[in-house]
């Protein structure tokens, strides 16, 4: 509205004095007419409005001139031309101004060109990711379930659901008008073609009535199916039936062998369908009843909240809930719900970073318009003599107004043409080389609404550098007066151009300083010791078909032979296995008890990773031993109870004690039905290594036990007390090339079992890269819009000093004439661009600083006013403003007297 | 005006809003609503675009402006023809119908039932 006002105002002040409340007033009907129809309609009609104030603004302000003229010749050229054909005309005759001057013309298109398609990429991957919401009906319902221990200071985080909890919300949860709860994990697809790998997501029946969401063809689970002891029934994703199925609707009623289990198939999503993320190919019915249901966390939540509900009553609900629960298993006292929108628990993490990024982008645009508005300046004046004696022979400030300010719209025009072109491409260099944690990549488009983004970008840069020149018109007289001289430009004119030159020195510090603090935290990201070694080491994953491996015994057996006939092959120095590697997440964990020491709520310690592993896998890895031994193959073999800790169980459970040959063991809730746990004997201390993130705020606790042992030898492995050793990634240390080593891993593998897949074939380091990955994309981002901030700030300042040079020349030529040195005639010009230069910097720093909390959620172990980035973007600032300022100088200086004072 | 009026088309969005304002004085909003349903949404001119015209038919005195209800938002301005506008609108009116006449001779368009 404020800005329909403001742009209200471009229009004749008779017009808005007579109608301008009336406009206003029906504006605004027509924007909650169109707010009912969706968003898109509302920025279309938003859009559309403007532009029709624009238009009617330019018509009528150029028009009035137009009509005149055309009512004079109304007799000679027959039926009058419309306020529309008028504006025609003059695009018409802007445009063929604009084609003779082919370089002005290029450059300025290009600039607004990239400037206006680095925003438009950028607005395009913000709106759909962050601000478009979740393609469910009614997304804003939608929470995620997530919880924290207050008391032990975890906020939040603990994304994971238990059947007890589930069955809990379910039956009594008001505020809830559905739940569902799910997990997903790697499955072998059989049957078709080589065997594979997919992500098969086990969830509740309930999720597509929580999600509001049906299948494009057949059927979604009943409720019966999510009963244990059902036949279980698969749902395929549409990318699936595709890929495999060719599309054939027969599908429906066919089986699939899913872990070499024949599965039905009862339906297929639609295309759109990506819950919890686009990775998940298959939908199983996740099974259990009230019974038997178990209280280990090893699922994810989500829930519909009621109508009226909201996220803070039902946080408060869910929190006495689980209060109810703990008064039955007290092991989980203090836990405390913090749901969130699914929304934001899905972008939340990478909103800020896309939004920095269109903020530089932003900034990036206006050095840009900076730039043509300077480029437009000396185009106007050099016509300003021609214009003066035009004005002064009758014509109107408006007919010369209108003569410039449609050369801006037209370049603006093409500018933001251009940018949509070249937007396009970026959308997908972002999807492409984004990173791997974008969420919602899939719902990246170019629509409606980036183009009217890209439209009303283009106009507001028109506007901005189309003003400049206009507000330069100076009066006849002095331009006249000034121009007979022909030697120096009107002061003001120095002034504005100045300004424009010190604004682009300001906001290129600003995306300097920004960059800076980015390459120092990926600097300092990418110097933290992860504890491991992640050079020439293959690593992938294998999961067993349960079915044909049902106990633990036979599991770790397959795993050993495989592993027996790794090491076998030439160039492999060593070969091991860990139910979860390094950086690839939290996996399993459990509390701990210590042998002797008894249990005291208030002194709860946090979680601790487990990882079942094969004999050596901290020595593969290159994990430092800090004390005792690591664990060995015969330990494994033997089924030993022994476990290595690593550096946090030890600080934190046996601070200032030597923990070799401690016991600990998992903790189970009491009155559970779970077995007891084995008591475990550490024998070893290694490094920390991370789990999910390179820099870890707290090291996170990691045990690693004998795989033929996880969670206790006779325990059942439905009993969940430790790691899976079902699905194992592997590494693999070699001296030959990984490509090489891919063929001879697969013969392997196929000698054990030919059925198995193997996925997920990486490198340990791609695991570290991707860790890496965003700090490393915003990084990137961020130098590319401080390079070319820092490009366009050079040629401006490069641009505004040689012109004043040109200016002055003649002076210059009077002054060598007189004696003065070449040198002093060069200091003078650089004292005026350096002082400019200067004023810059002080603005860039003053709002650099003033901006600096927005980026420290991007950093790692820098301050966001980190004094030497500071300085030394600075200094560099500073040094390239110099030299262009200093290659127009040194031609002034050399100049010699005769040719200076022919100029004029 | 008079004598080139004949021979003078009125633009297709001047006529629309003559003959929205045939039912009687009305606002803005509505003219616009009338305009884009009377043209099958051929025309659907911006708050600004609409504005222009009416401005122009003001300045002509083919229209003029009116007071409104008491009831309504005070901002809002209502319009009205005037005998010019009529005329001119009627004139139009001939214009087509003469072109109808013309077409339906030539059996370029179907013939009364």
């Amino acid at each position: 509205m404020r800005i329909y006002r403001w742009l209200l105002c471009l229009s004749p002040h008779s017009l808005r004095r007579d109608y301008g409340a009336a406009m206003e007033e029906m504006f605004a009907r027509r924007m909650t007419e169109a707010k009912q129809s969706g968003f898109t309609r509302q920025a279309y009609v938003c859009t559309r409005e403007m532009m029709g104030l624009v238009a009617l603004a330019m018509s009528e302000q150029f028009g009035a001139a137009a009509r005149m003229r055309q009512r004079r010749q109304r007799s000679l050229s027959g039926p009058k031309a419309g306020m529309m054909d008028v504006t025609v005309q003059e695009f018409r005759h802007a445009a063929r101004r604009l084609v003779r001057t082919p370089l002005f013309t290029a450059t300025a298109a290009l600039t607004l060109a990239l400037a206006i398609g680095a925003n438009a990429s950028l607005f395009t991957v913000v709106h759909r990711v962050v601000r478009n919401p979740l393609p469910y009906p009614e997304s804003s319902r939608l929470i995620a379930l997530d919880y924290g221990f207050p008391s032990r200071n975890i906020p939040s985080g603990i994304t994971s659901m238990a059947w007890q909890l589930y069955f809990q919300l379910l039956d009594q949860a008001r505020t809830l008008e559905g739940v569902a709860v799910y997990n997903s994990s790697p499955m072998t697809l059989t049957g078709r073609g080589e065997p594979q790998q997919i992500l098969v997501t086990h969830a509740t029946p309930s999720l597509a009535s929580v999600l509001r969401v049906s299948p494009a063809l057949g059927r979604w689970f009943t409720e019966s199916e999510g009963v244990t002891g059902a036949a279980s029934v698969a749902v395929l994703s549409h990318g699936l039936w595709m890929r495999q199925f060719g599309g054939d609707r027969s599908v429906v009623g066919r089986s699939i062998t899913l872990d070499g289990e024949p599965t039905e198939v009862v339906g297929v999503m639609p295309a759109t369908f990506n819950f919890p993320d686009a990775r998940s190919e298959v939908w199983t019915a996740a099974q259990s009843t009230r019974a038997t249901a178990s209280f280990l966390f090893n699922l994810f939540g989500v829930a519909r909240l009621r109508e009226g509900a909201t996220v803070e009553t039902a946080r408060t609900e869910i929190t006495a809930l689980i209060h109810d629960l703990s008064r039955r298993v007290p092991n989980q006292s203090g836990m405390a719900s913090s749901a969130v929108p699914l929304q934001e628990s899905i972008v939340g993490r990478i909103a800020s970073t896309l939004w920095i990024l269109l903020a530089s982008a932003g900034l990036v645009l206006l050095v840009a318009c900076a730039n043509v508005a300077n480029l437009f300046l000396v185009r106007s004046e050099t016509r300003q003599r021609e214009v003066a004696v035009r004005r002064a022979l009758g014509a109107g400030g408006r007919s010369i107004a209108r003569y410039l300010f449609s050369e801006s719209v037209l370049l603006a025009a093409v500018g933001g043409a251009l940018g949509v072109a070249l937007a396009w491409g970026g959308v997908q260099l972002l999807i492409d080389f984004g990173p791997a944690t974008l969420p919602r990549l899939n719902e990246v488009r170019i629509d409606g609404v980036v183009l009217a983004f890209s439209f009303a970008l283009s106009l507001i840069s028109a506007a901005a550098f189309g003003l400049i020149p206009l507000m330069r018109l100076a009066p006849v007289a002095t331009t006249l007066q000034e121009h007979g001289r022909g030697q120096t430009a009107t002061r003001g004119s120095h002034r504005a151009r100045q300004l424009l030159m010190g604004a682009q020195v300001a906001l290129a510090l600003i995306l300097l300083i920004a960059s800076g603090l980015m390459v120092r935290s990926f600097q300092k990201l990418r110097a933290i010791d992860p504890g491991f070694d992640s050079s020439s080491t293959l690593t992938f994953a294998i999961v067993l078909p349960q079915v044909q491996y049902p106990s633990r015994q036979m599991a770790t057996d397959a795993h050993l032979r495989i592993l027996d006939r790794l090491s076998a092959i030439p160039g492999v120095t060593g070969a091991s296995t860990s139910s979860c590697l390094p950086l690839t997440g939290f996996c399993y964990g459990n509390g701990l008890i210590v042998e002797g020491e008894l249990f005291d709520p208030k002194r709860a310690r946090p979680f601790v990773a487990f990882r079942a592993v094969a004999g050596g896998y901290t020595d593969v890895i290159r994990t430092p031993l800090l004390r005792g031994r690591s664990l060995t193959r015969a330990d494994v073999d033997r089924r030993e109870l022994n476990v290595v800790v690593n550096k946090a169980i030890a600080d934190g459970y046996f601070p200032g004690q030597d923990p070799i040959g401690r016991r600990i063991r998992s903790s189970v809730p009491p009155n559970s039905n779970l077995p007891t746990p084995p008591w475990w004997t550490i024998v070893g201390v290694v490094a920390n290594t991370p789990t999910m993130a390179l820099a870890e705020p707290t090291p996170v606790g990691l045990m690693f036990l004998p795989m033929s042992i996880a969670g206790g030898p006779d325990v059942p492995r439905e009993a969940l007390l430790g790691p899976d050793v079902i699905g194992m990634a592997y590494v693999v240390r070699s001296t030959v090339p990984a490509s090489s080593l891919v063929g001879a891993v697969r013969r392997a593998v196929d000698e054990v079992d030919p059925n198995l897949a193997i996925a997920q074939v990486r490198m340990l380091q791609d695991i570290v890269d991707r860790a890496s990955d965003q700090t490393s994309f915003t990084m990137i981002l961020l130098a590319i819009a401080a390079a070319v901030a820092l490009l366009l700030g050079a040629i401006g300042i490069y641009g505004v000093i040689s012109y004043i040079v040109a200016q002055r020349t003649g002076e210059i030529g009077v002054r060598l004439a007189m004696g003065a040195e070449p040198r002093s005639v060069a200091r003078m010009i650089l004292r005026q661009g350096g002082l400019v230069t200067l004023l810059g910097i002080v603005a860039g720093l003053i709002a650099a600083l003033a901006g600096s909390q927005m980026i420290r959620s991007l950093l790692y172990g820098v301050s966001p006013r980190d004094p030497v980035i500071f300085s030394l973007t600075t200094l560099l600032l500073l040094a390239i403003a110099l030299l262009a300022c200093w290659l127009p100088a040194r031609r002034a200086a050399r100049l010699s007297p005769l040719q200076a004072l022919r100029t004029e | 005006m008079k004598d080139d009026a004949p021979s003078q088309a009125l633009p297709d969005l001047v006529f629309h809003v003559l003959l929205a304002l045939g039912h009687g004085p009305t606002h803005g909003y509505a003219i616009g609503k009338d305009v884009e349903e009377q043209s099958d949404g051929r025309l659907d001119p911006t708050t600004g675009a609409l504005y222009q015209v009416l401005r122009r038919l003001t300045d002509e005195g083919l229209v003029a402006p009116v007071s409104g209800p008491d009831d309504v938002d005070p901002r809002r301005k209502y319009f009205a023809l005037t005998r010019a506008g009529r005329r001119a609108a009627a004139q139009e009116a001939e214009r087509l119908a003469a072109l109808v006449r013309a077409a339906r001779q030539r059996k370029l368009y179907p013939q009364r039932a």
